[in-house]
């Protein structure tokens, strides 16, 4: 995989399509022009710019319209198009299903199921705007159904794994409910302008004195490729919004996310000087497909799903894993990925889930089938269309592996979304001035893992906050804005139009995806960690030699190029904050060292990166949560394990029974099958942090 | 298994035809599984768009044999020609501007409501509505989104007639357009006057293309007919020229 000689050189590519021609037909562009060109740059002018359009970017830029602002909202996908609309749709709504739902309550358990990493301010604010961002939706045409006793969206029947008490609402038409909402407030709204198919490439900065003369960055505004126009668009504005999602793509097709995740708001921010938070904590789903390849990383089940009998086995079907439902999401994918560590893994690079004895079980069979297929609906749809009938029958088990899901981490920021930097919770004075993130750009919020239903909330929240933010800091900047920080980027950007070289970026791509899997995946050494920041110093060199060529109208070499150049930053930064976190924590297993105790003075990693890109490192300490507390949930943890175990020593006849009435207990003889989701701990429901 | 790949860049048309690989034995690819493998191996630049993979974020639609498909849940078969959906203009290859359908709707989304109770059920079809995931698969054989081109498609347009500008947002609307307005008037928040507003709009639209048109159809199956053009319809009664 490694010989670069290998790739098809893109001119080369380009010319034996040509000589395959068959037709030639009447060909358009849709400006009249096809003529090869330099691109050309087009200024503009606003005081906000948002990168994205997800929920976080929307609704930032409707906060930020709302408080006067003239904003560009710039999207590499289609308006509303993104993790939001993909999602299943369930939402955080303080005091939906439970009275006592107290800001303190909900922000808490933020905290703690983040193994302490998240900002007190930060899950403060989430616990405080949860009902009033998700109103902003309501008001947007985003329509839940009602709890018409308690005059509430009505909640979930259960508390989702890992929340302490009733409060996420799930929607009809899931993540597309909400898309729908999002895509009305950018296309509405007279204050935003919007540019769809458009890259954003870079952050424009300026060194200035603050008010004691001690030197700061500020934001000058955004560089950006309109590929649908094929145009370079140079944006001045006080203040940018990065709302443009994660990182998953790093790890395709090991992922079940949206393809545009390549990492764009972290690369872009450390380029610009600013601080990331928590990089190593990028969350996996463990029982995800590994095939056929049209399936390939979707979301299958959780490890609840899995139910009572459902178990981990090798390729020799040796027993891997056992009591996965009581399992953390940690815990599974290292089974798993150990097995394939020893040469036991599946075809595909995964383990078998085999839940076969659930469904053999005379009695507790058939409520098992029920539970599956209606707690997950989404995951067991995909498990039927992609594994045929027999599988979903679960007369034989399913292969499994890991996905990336969803970035704990970001660009570092305080309760408003402002860039911040230095020691504790950091300072805006220490951060970059003018610059803003927001959803899953932003780190601080989950720490080490992320409650379900917690990421759209997140959105709406600090979206809104971000945005209102943003405008106001526009207005309050009087300083002039200098195009000269904006020239050598122009120049350097329309220079790679036209760069001859022999590497494909595609291709390039494709390599890193593979090895980030490998050394910076769910599974983690010093050693991988180290090869792969060799690989990733090699093929950063290596970025001059892709070939694109000059055509300005979507140029998809360039657009390949753009997004390896971030993903490749990108992975430096998980690589970096991978090797200072010394131990498993959250979303992956270091197999070199132990676990993190949960008594231990628990830290965040903070990256950052000078002007050539050197990357630093360094830690802050975060307060714990009282001993008292901890020690209830170790019990607990404790107590999971003997469970566990007695289980397994009943006699068959009896544990049906007794499983016949854990079922009843659960869901009721003929009632529905309690919905859970991806992307929450509530596929752990053993997981310590579960007060 | 061989499936031909239109490629339309920088002035010129060429057909591939790209031999896709198996990867597992019993395979059947979607034509997204082609298009991916294709840009690993040997069409690096080939453009189209995807998302989700998972038939969820629309942005995938591409035409197949003619008919407009959702590229990452329709498989495909030896000799199958994979091309631009027709009913939009080409930026490259597979990828099409669709930018001139959402500015289209800019200003005609509001409902009218202000400082009403939240708290109010949304009736089944406004839900059915809201399935529409945007992937302009019903702008297909649509006469009024053609109006857009003199009554064809983009690529087709009569000699000396220039291209609408999307930028612009194209004058006349379509299936989705419909369905967003009508959603708006099924909407139980929206006001007396959000509801007129929103047919006002349908028929500046061009929603009389409708009164002798065979129809449209969805490509994740919402009753256009029934729940959108029929209702626009009935109530643009005696308003349509
Ligand atoms: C399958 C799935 C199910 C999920 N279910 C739930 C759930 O039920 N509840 C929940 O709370 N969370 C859920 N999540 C997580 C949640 O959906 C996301 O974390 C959240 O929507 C992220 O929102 P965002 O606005 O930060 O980013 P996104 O919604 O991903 O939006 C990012 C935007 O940025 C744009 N963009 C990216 N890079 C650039 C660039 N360089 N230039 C211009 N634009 C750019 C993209 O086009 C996109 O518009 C789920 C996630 C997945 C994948
Ligand atoms: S109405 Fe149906 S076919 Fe048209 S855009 Fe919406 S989902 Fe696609
Ligand atoms: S019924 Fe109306 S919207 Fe549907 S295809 Fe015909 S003209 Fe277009
Ligand atoms: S890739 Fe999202 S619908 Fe096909």
């Amino acid at each position: 995989m490694s010989d670069l000689g290998q790739y098809l050189v893109t001119e080369q590519a380009h010319l034996a399509m040509s000589n395959k021609r068959t037709v030639s037909g009447k060909y358009f562009a849709v400006n009249g022009k096809n003529v090869r060109m330099a691109v050309k740059t087009e200024w503009r002018d606003y005081d906000v710019i948002v990168v994205g359009s997800g929920g976080a970017g929307s609704q930032a830029a409707h906060a930020a319209a709302e408080e006067g602002a003239r904003v560009l909202v710039v999207s590499k996908d289609p308006i509303g198009c993104s993790d939001t609309k993909i999602s299943e749709g369930i939402a955080t709504v303080r005091e939906s299903g439970a009275e006592g739902d107290t800001e303190d309550a909900l922000s808490e358990n933020l905290r703690v199921a983040g193994g302490d990493l998240p900002v007190e301010a930060i899950t403060n604010a989430f616990a405080e705007d949860s009902k009033q961002a998700y109103d902003r939706y309501r008001m947007l045409g985003l329509r839940p159904s009602i709890d018409t006793k308690r005059d509430t969206p009505q909640a979930l029947p259960l508390p989702m794994g890992g929340h302490n008490k009733r409060r996420s609402v799930g929607h009809k038409n899931s993540g597309v409910a909400f898309s729908h909402a999002n895509w009305n407030a950018v296309v509405q709204s007279d204050q935003i302008e919007y540019l769809e198919d458009a890259w954003f490439l870079e952050l424009v900065t300026e060194d200035v004195a603050d008010a004691e003369g001690a030197p700061q960055k500020r934001i000058v505004g955004g560089l950006l490729y309109d590929a649908a126009r094929g145009l370079l668009v140079a944006v001045r504005a006080p203040s940018v919004v990065i709302a443009a999602g994660g990182l998953s793509t790093l790890y395709f097709p090991k992922t079940d996310t949206m393809r545009g995740n390549t990492g764009d708001s972290y690369a872009v921010a450390a380029r610009a000087g600013a601080d990331l938070v928590d990089m190593e904590q990028v969350q996996f789903l463990p029982f995800c497909l590994a095939s056929p390849p049209a399936y390939e990383g979707l979301l299958c089940g959780e490890p609840m799903t899995a139910s009572f009998l459902g178990v981990l086995r090798d390729k020799a079907g040796k027993v891997i894993l056992d009591g996965v439902y009581l399992r953390t999401r940690a815990e599974c994918s290292a089974a798993i990925m150990r097995a394939v560590e020893a040469g036991r893994g599946s075809p595909n690079g995964g383990a078998y889930l085999d839940m076969t004895a659930n469904k053999q079980k005379p009695l507790s069979g058939p409520y098992f089938m029920r539970f599956l297929q209606g707690s997950l609906p989404s995951a067991y749809r995909n498990a039927r269309q992609a594994l045929g009938k027999v599988a979903a029958k679960c007369e034989e088990p399913w292969e499994v592996r890991p996905s990336a899901h969803y970035m704990m981490g970001g660009i570092r920021v305080d309760e408003n979304g402002r860039s911040v930097g230095g020691a504790g919770a950091g300072e805006v004075a220490n951060g970059i001035t003018g610059l803003y993130a927001a959803g899953q750009a932003m780190g601080g919020v989950f720490g080490a893992n992320r409650l379900g239903s917690t990421s759209l909330t997140e959105g709406a929240v600090f979206g809104a906050r971000a945005g209102k933010a943003a405008a106001k800091g526009a207005a309050e900047t009087t300083t002039k804005i200098d195009d000269a920080a904006f020239a050598p980027l122009i120049k350097q950007t329309a220079k790679c139009f036209g760069q001859k070289g022999t590497i494909a970026a595609a291709a390039l791509k494709r390599e890193l995806q593979h090895d980030a899997w490998d050394y910076i995946g769910p599974v983690r050494t010093a050693e991988r960690i180290e090869k792969i920041d060799a690989k990733i110093k090699e093929w950063s060199g290596k970025l001059d030699q892709v070939a694109i060529p000059a055509y300005g109208t979507w140029n998809q070499a360039f657009i390949e190029f753009a997004e390896l150049r971030n993903m490749l930053e990108t992975a430096k930064l998980v690589t970096v904050a991978a090797r200072e976190r010394d131990g498993s924590l959250g979303g992956h297993v270091r197999l070199d060292c132990g676990e993190i105790s949960a008594f231990s003075q628990p830290y965040s990693t903070i990256v950052n990166q000078d002007e050539s890109g050197v990357p630093q490192v360094f830690r802050v300490e975060r307060p714990r949560t009282p001993i008292k507390r901890l020690i209830a949930y170790k019990a607990q943890e404790n107590w999971r394990k003997v469970q566990i175990k007695m289980l397994r020593m009943l006699p068959s006849a009896m544990q049906d029974k007794q499983l016949e009435k854990r079922y009843q207990a659960i869901m009721g003889v003929g009632g529905p099958a309690p919905e859970i989701m991806p992307g929450g701990v509530d596929g752990a429901i053993a997981e310590a942090t579960k007060a | 298994m061989k499936v031909d790949i239109v490629t339309r860049r920088d002035g010129e048309e060429a057909v591939v035809a790209f031999e896709y690989e198996k990867r597992e034995l019993r395979e059947k690819p979607m034509a997204l599984d082609v298009l991916l493998q294709a840009q690993a191996t040997s069409m690096p630049d080939l453009a189209f768009r995807y998302g989700c993979r998972a038939r969820n974020c629309g942005v995938c639609t591409i035409d197949i044999n003619g008919k407009p498909r959702i590229a990452c849940r329709s498989r495909v078969r030896e000799g199958d020609r994979l091309a631009p959906m027709a009913t939009l203009p080409v930026l490259a290859d597979l990828v099409v501007r669709r930018d001139g359908i959402a500015r289209q709707m800019h200003g005609r989304l509001a409902n009218g409501a202000q400082g009403n109770d939240l708290n109010v059920d949304a009736p089944d079809v406004y839900h059915d509505l809201t399935a529409c995931i945007e992937c302009y698969a019903c702008l297909d054989g649509c006469p009024m989104h053609a109006r857009n081109f003199a009554g064809g498609l983009p690529g087709s347009m009569p000699d000396g007639e220039a291209q609408p500008d999307p930028a612009q947002g194209y004058k006349w609307g379509n299936p989705f357009s419909l369905l967003k307005l009508q959603r708006i008037r099924v909407d139980p928040l929206t006001t007396e006057a959000g509801q007129n507003a929103a047919l006002a709009n349908a028929i500046e639209l061009g929603l009389d293309a409708c009164v002798d048109c065979a129809g449209c159809k969805c490509g994740v199956g919402i009753d256009l007919m029934g729940q959108v053009v029929g209702q626009l319809l009935e109530a643009a009664s005696g308003k349509l020229e």
